[in-house]
């Protein structure tokens, strides 16, 4: 898993005067499932779209597979499938004849695999796919990524408006059909919990920069809240303080990258300590992106 | 083929890899699973939960060590320990858990310690002697 399938260095980019991207860093590893996490409006479908070759970059370069869609962007679009965000396909097709249709743009377009996909995914051939649900119209356009057998899918927030039992049944297929073949998925959502069991790395991206990207395992593991009993109000001087909260004579430290001798350390220099706990993704991916940062006001 | 129910709780401070090691140590406990029971592959229980197969290849592998499961090469992961082999503490410690609810309910609806503990027993040998029928 050494192999970097998609790479994006410094990217930025401004609608306008609106800088929406300030210089995106980001390593996908081949074979990996990389959740894109961010709140709407965080620029999550802006890099994709730059990953595509849709748009234009400000600067910074992406590659996938060492392909830079802004140079080659037909044979990029060979290797990775795409499903965008609340994908609209033409309503008066029936199912069979928009695959055709799509498929008629892709060389390698593999028909039998289809075929495959179609029964396995419960899509009814003959019906018009506005006649189909939600959960129906996810898993076709799921399969309409696919049938070039590309080596990266690109999903974005896929599970938009799904239903709790329809978004699970996808996600088993995203590990199902995809991870056991190895292909790279790269997956934008702004559900946290959502992304936790299936994603091996996560990235946040705020205000148009990655403000924590890493192994999801680690991150449960090396965030902590710590509670002390104390009167002090600034713990600016914690490195990797991610919030201060206090309630009376109680104050609750979130602290990445902690280990046992950073703990120690804190119990040691602030006194006081209540106890340690560990934190669920949401509550981390809060204190990432609103975390009061180290002083707090003695209320 | 066994299968393993198992119940993630996304909003849980506890790991999910965590989570399920706890939930198939549990079942092992009450012998829902029982030595000799053979459980899903990596990818099966995987693409079931919609987790992650690292993070399942993890929990078997932790299991492994701890000889709740085993691999048997070419054949499939097998329950290899009955619950003796996990530890009484820990044995304890799921009895307990289960039991705080009771002990809750208890003290809300006014049953006394002896009246739970009296139920406490009726129950305990009502099972038992079902179980060794």
């Amino acid at each position: 898993m050494d192999k970097n399938m998609i790479e994006i260095e410094g990217l930025k980019f401004s609608y306008g005067k609106d800088e929406v991207l300030r210089g995106v860093n980001l390593q996908v590893p081949e074979g990996s499932i990389f959740g894109f996490l961010g709140r709407n409006g965080a620029g999550k479908t802006t890099t994709i779209k730059l990953l595509l070759g849709l748009l234009k970059p400000n600067g910074g370069f992406c590659r996938i597979e060492g392909i830079d869609p802004q140079k080659d962007a037909i044979q990029a679009r060979r290797i990775v499938g795409y499903m965008a965000e609340d994908q609209q396909m033409y309503g008066w097709m029936r199912v069979e004849q928009i695959v055709k249709w799509v498929a008629s743009f892709y060389p390698g377009w593999d028909d039998k695999f289809t075929n495959h996909l179609l029964d396995m995914l419960e899509l009814p051939r003959k019906s018009k796919v506005k006649s189909l649900s939600k959960g129906q119209n996810s898993r076709l356009a799921l399969l309409l990524a696919l049938g070039h057998r590309p080596k990266v899918v690109i999903l974005d927030d896929p599970t938009l408006g799904l239903d709790p039992i329809a978004r699970k049944e996808f996600l088993r297929y995203v590990i199902g059909l995809l991870q056991t073949n190895g292909v790279t998925v790269f997956f934008s959502s702004h559900l946290l919990y959502e992304i936790e069991p299936v994603a091996d790395y996560v990235a946040i991206l705020d205000k148009g920069t990655i403000i924590k990207a890493g192994r999801t395992f680690d991150w449960r593991e090396s965030v902590r809240k710590i509670i002390l009993n104390t009167s002090e109000n600034n713990f600016s001087k914690i490195e990797g303080i991610l919030d201060v909260s206090k309630m009376g004579e109680r104050v609750a430290l979130t602290v990445e990258n902690c280990s046992t001798e950073k703990i120690g350390k804190i119990k040691a220099s602030y006194g006081g300590f209540a106890r340690e706990t560990g934190l669920n993704l949401d509550e981390i991916f809060e204190a990432y992106v609103i975390g009061n940062r180290g002083e707090v006001s003695g209320i | 083929m066994f299968t393993i129910y198992i119940r993630i709780e996304p909003s849980s401070s506890v790991p999910i890899y965590r989570q399920i090691i706890d939930q198939i140590k549990y079942q092992v406990a009450t012998g829902s699973l029982r030595e000799g029971d053979k459980v899903p592959s990596v990818r099966e229980l995987a693409s079931n939960l919609a987790v992650n197969q690292n993070t399942i290849l993890k929990v078997y592998n932790e299991l492994c060590r701890e000889n709740v499961l085993k691999i048997e090469r070419g054949d499939g992961t097998y329950v290899s320990s009955n619950k003796q082999n996990i530890p009484s503490a820990e044995r304890k410690k799921i009895v307990a858990n289960v039991l705080r609810e009771a002990v809750i309910q208890a003290i809300q609806l006014d049953v006394s310690l002896e009246q739970a503990s009296e139920l406490l027993k009726e129950e305990y040998e009502a099972i038992k002697s079902e179980r060794n029928k």
